[in-house]
């Protein structure tokens, strides 16, 4: 990624009469692990979606590395180097945990429809270089033993966990991670903060992660921004978030239990 | 100018059955989410209901042909058509409330395959001569031909839909189907009973198709198992051409359907008619998915 | 084994050599049962095409009849009328021209195809549907209107150029085709975009190039399909390739289960075997398919050639308000 990574510059979105997100300015620098927080109905996974061209913004554009990427559709946007997990989880459910993975590589295929048909040497060369790559990502996320049942039969961790994979094996350059730590239980949620810790460093890619627990994006943001009723009202590091009175009094007003002050 | 007139009382007469069609589509649409491909043959059976009930009255010496008689064996159609609109939704589509749509789009072409052929079985292949159920005479105007029956048409459409009206907007139950449409979990939230207001729904459509069904027969004087398929495909692209689960929008694309149908079958394109309103059909659906009267919905991701 | 052949490829070669043995030996055969085994290659051709679309691909499409017809006429009138243009070219061999014919039949499907899919692969689930039974109406309308080609009338005479080889040899080359494009990584995207395409679209897969491409291959083969169909049956006309031709189609795929090879290819020849052997209650045929469709999508939506059977008929039965009071557990 060039030094510019993920510029929003005043996006904005309309539903009909409803303004979902309005003129949010964002940077997510190379490498940066950012947070994305706001209480419910802020207009978090929006973002994500005009991100990732599920929707195009009604005004404002959209950079990354330094190229447009406004109106593009969604797999284009993939394939310049942003990947996504889905806050409702959205796996190919009918199909392996193993196929699940290597479907993602198919923006570095080589093969089209003929050479699944000829299937020739080159074919079969990729195809074994393919089946090693799928084999050790899912070895390292410890997701190797099922790598035979259906997605839809893993266990709810498992299954958030096959997303980042997924995500990952189309080799981004930055990672949108939409609520992972949902439904999980505190000891999962700190397995996952050192899951995405690892990836970040591993794969050194930027990560920007939508989530509702505090404790997560607190404890591994380099960067939060934070919205509210679709607008940008604060944006530092944990520790300024965390004073800023604005999003104290978003909070405050929403769920005091979760809220920033410690 | 008279031809103009006159393709004007023919567009709106056939008009008037297929936003009786429509109508139904777009409501089962409303509160289901899917389309309901058996609809068009409740039609048929409305028409074959009319058809041996008109036959039954006159065997007891109650002749039909008069204007009550005829209003008897519309009301007789209506409700079977109702009950068999409830009965197809309880045994076919219920036990799929929670599937896939695909699962429910099968099983509702199955549906009609299955009241297609069994018609032929029952009432038999050959076409039907329809009796005339109301009194039948033909007025002169000048240049103009109107047959009575294309006023009855005109006139039982309009009191239909204006009923419809009523009960959509004014009633207790009505204001629950548009609840159920709008948000079916929220509605089940504050107590409406889901499954009452569908069955309700699809005896409400029925009952209109079942008229729809009368209507055409005294129009096109013979009636066979098959007659659904196309008026029945007519008023779903009127539906949604109107913006499916949109009432007024299923009436106005009925109208502008029966307008076109006339106008293209005036022309000598006329063996084309089909693929006219197919056209339509993939137009609409291409460029203004919506519909004309219909609100465009966002997939939530 | 040569080198640039693979298993797979192997069993194909195999299975062509096969249809080619079976042809030398035809003429031992009853012309009856012969037809009928050409029906059954006809069917699974017809069925393993519909199946990449409506069953890997998740594109529920009800206009594969009139693929099958643009195929059957295109082949037809290539073997009939134009024959006199064409048989110089092949010097009189037939069976030069007519896999010419087949082919050519076929590829304009596919351009029928991919015009067809251009506009309506936007739309999903029950609109895709109707919008693909309506162009197949349209094509049925089109060749009514066609005096060329016989109108309503249709066309007759056309010669009896099918047979065992070139049918089975057909049917090998429709099941391989589907087959290995299923089984490649390539291929994992069909079935990706089957069962989510919002999210295949964000792992970097063109859905709309992989509908295209299911559609495309499928109308294809339909239209080999067609042209064989014609060259068996000396005659077609346009009311032959209407809803109920297509709906019969779609009725092999989804008792075989949407999505399955092995399955849909086994329901095609049950179902063509089983329809001749029931010749005498024609009548009853339509009313027997859409039962069958309406009580397995309650019952067994997955189709019922599903190897292993996990689910006791019970499992299924309960759902019914009948049965679900003697499911009920007892409560003391």
């Amino acid at each position: 990624m060039s030094a510019t990574g993920l510029q929003l510059n005043k996006v904005t979105i309309r539903f009909g009469g409803l303004t979902a997100v309005s003129e949010v300015s964002a940077t997510v620098r190379p490498g940066e692990l950012a947070g994305l927080i706001g209480p419910n109905g802020a207009g978090k996974t929006t973002v994500f979606n005009l991100i990732t061209g599920v929707y195009s913004p009604t005004e404002g554009a959209i950079e990354f590395a330094g190229r447009a990427i406004t109106g593009l559709r969604p797999f284009e946007i993939t394939a310049r180097g942003i990947a996504r997990t889905f806050q409702n989880i959205r796996l190919f459910g009918s199909l392996t945990v193993f196929d699940n993975v290597r479907v993602a590589f198919h923006l570095h295929l080589r093969q089209g429809p003929g050479q699944s048909l000829s299937r020739g040497p080159t074919f079969h060369h990729e195809e074994r270089e393919l089946t090693e790559r799928t084999r050790e990502l899912l070895e390292i996320f410890k997701l190797d033993r099922v790598r035979d049942e259906p997605a839809r039969s893993l266990p709810y961790g498992d299954q958030r966990r096959l997303e980042i994979v997924r995500a990952l094996a189309t080799q981004p350059e930055l990672l949108l991670l939409d609520e992972p730590a949902a439904g999980m239980n505190p000891a999962e949620k700190v397995e996952l903060m050192k899951l995405i810790q690892f990836i970040q460093e591993r794969y050194k890619l930027a990560i920007l992660l939508v989530e509702h627990d505090m404790k997560v994006v607190m404890g591994i943001c380099q960067r939060i921004h934070v919205l509210e009723y679709g607008r940008k009202i604060a944006e530092g590091t944990p520790a300024q978030v965390r004073e800023n009175p604005a999003v104290i009094a978003a909070y405050l007003g929403y769920d005091p239990e979760n809220g920033p002050t410690k | 100018m008279t031809e103009l007139l006159q393709q004007v009382i023919n567009g709106l007469s056939l008009g008037a059955i297929y936003a009786l069609i429509a109508l139904g589509y777009t409501m089962v649409y409303g509160v289901l989410r899917f389309i309901n491909f058996a609809h068009s043959d409740v039609f048929m059976l409305g028409a074959f209901t009319a058809f041996y009930s008109s036959r039954a009255m006159g065997r007891w010496g109650f002749a039909s042909g008069g204007f009550l008689g005829g209003l008897l064996v519309l009301v007789i159609s209506m409700a079977a058509c109702a009950a068999v609109g409830i009965l197809i939704e309880r045994l076919a589509y219920r036990p799929l409330r929670k599937r896939s749509t695909l699962t429910v789009l099968i099983t509702a072409i199955g549906v009609s395959l299955l009241l297609q052929n069994g018609g032929q079985m029952v009432f038999g292949v050959n076409p039907k001569a329809f009796p005339n159920i109301f009194p039948s005479q033909t007025f002169k105007l000048g240049g103009l031909v109107i047959n009575s029956n294309q006023l009855v048409v005109l006139g039982v459409a309009l009191a239909l839909l204006t009923a419809l009206h009523w009960i959509v907007q004014r009633t207790r139950i009505g204001t629950a189907m548009r609840a159920v449409s709008f948000n079916a979990t929220a509605a089940s939230l504050v107590g409406i009973d889901t499954n009452r207001i569908i069955s309700f729904t699809f005896g409400l459509g029925s009952a209109l198709a079942g008229a729809g069904g009368v209507l055409y027969g005294m129009n096109y004087p013979s009636i066979e198992p098959l007659m659904g398929n196309s008026p029945g495909l007519k008023a779903f692209i009127a539906a949604v051409l109107g913006g499916i689960g949109s009432l007024p929008g299923a009436a106005l694309g009925g109208m502008v359907l029966g307008f076109v149908e006339t106008g293209v079958s005036g022309t000598r394109w006329s063996t084309y008619r089909d693929a006219v309103a197919f056209a339509i059909l993939i137009g609409i659906l291409l460029f203004r998915p919506a519909g004309l009267l219909g609100r465009n919905r966002i997939e939530k991701v | 084994m040569p080198s640039w052949l693979n298993r797979s490829q192997l069993v194909l070669v195999a299975a062509l050599l096969a249809a080619g043995l079976a042809q030398f030996f035809s003429n031992h055969l009853d012309s009856y049962v012969l037809s009928v085994a050409m029906g059954v290659g006809i069917n699974i051709v017809l069925a393993s095409s519909l199946n990449l679309i409506n069953g890997f691909t998740g594109q529920f499409s009800l206009g594969h009849a009139g693929f099958m017809a643009v195929g059957a006429y295109t082949s037809a009138v290539l073997t009939g009328k134009l024959a006199a243009q064409l048989n110089p070219i092949f010097g009189g061999h037939v069976y030069l021209l007519f896999p010419f014919a087949l082919v050519v039949g076929g590829l304009v499907a596919a351009v029928a195809g991919g015009l067809v899919g251009a506009p309506s692969l936007r739309l999903k689930g029950d609109y895709l549907a109707i919008v693909t039974l309506g162009f197949g109406e349209i094509i049925k309308v089109i060749f009514q209107n066609v005096e060329y080609v016989g109108g309503a009338k249709g066309l007759n005479a056309i010669p009896d150029y099918s047979n065992l080889f070139w049918v089975f040899g057909t049917t090998a080359i429709t099941v391989y085709t589907v087959w290995a494009l299923l089984n490649s990584t390539y291929g994992r995207g069909f079935l990706a975009v089957a069962d989510d395409e919002i999210s295949a679209e964000a792992m970097g897969l063109n859905t709309t190039r992989y509908k295209m491409v299911a559609f495309v291959v499928g109308a294809f083969f339909a239209g080999i399909a067609g042209g064989l169909f014609a060259h068996l049956n000396n005659y077609i006309n346009p009311s032959g390739f209407d809803f109920n031709k297509s709906i019969e189609i779609v009725v092999m795929v989804i008792l075989g289960g949407m999505g399955r090879h092995t399955g849909v290819i086994l329901s095609a020849i049950l179902l063509t075997v089983l329809t001749e052997l029931l010749r005498q209650f024609g009548d009853y045929r339509m009313v027997i398919y859409s039962l069958l469709l309406i009580v397995l999508m309650i019952l067994r939506p997955q189709g019922l050639m599903v190897w292993p059977f996990k689910n006791p008929l019970w499992f299924y039965l309960k759902a019914y308000w009948p049965f679900r009071m003697l499911a009920r557990r007892p409560t003391s």
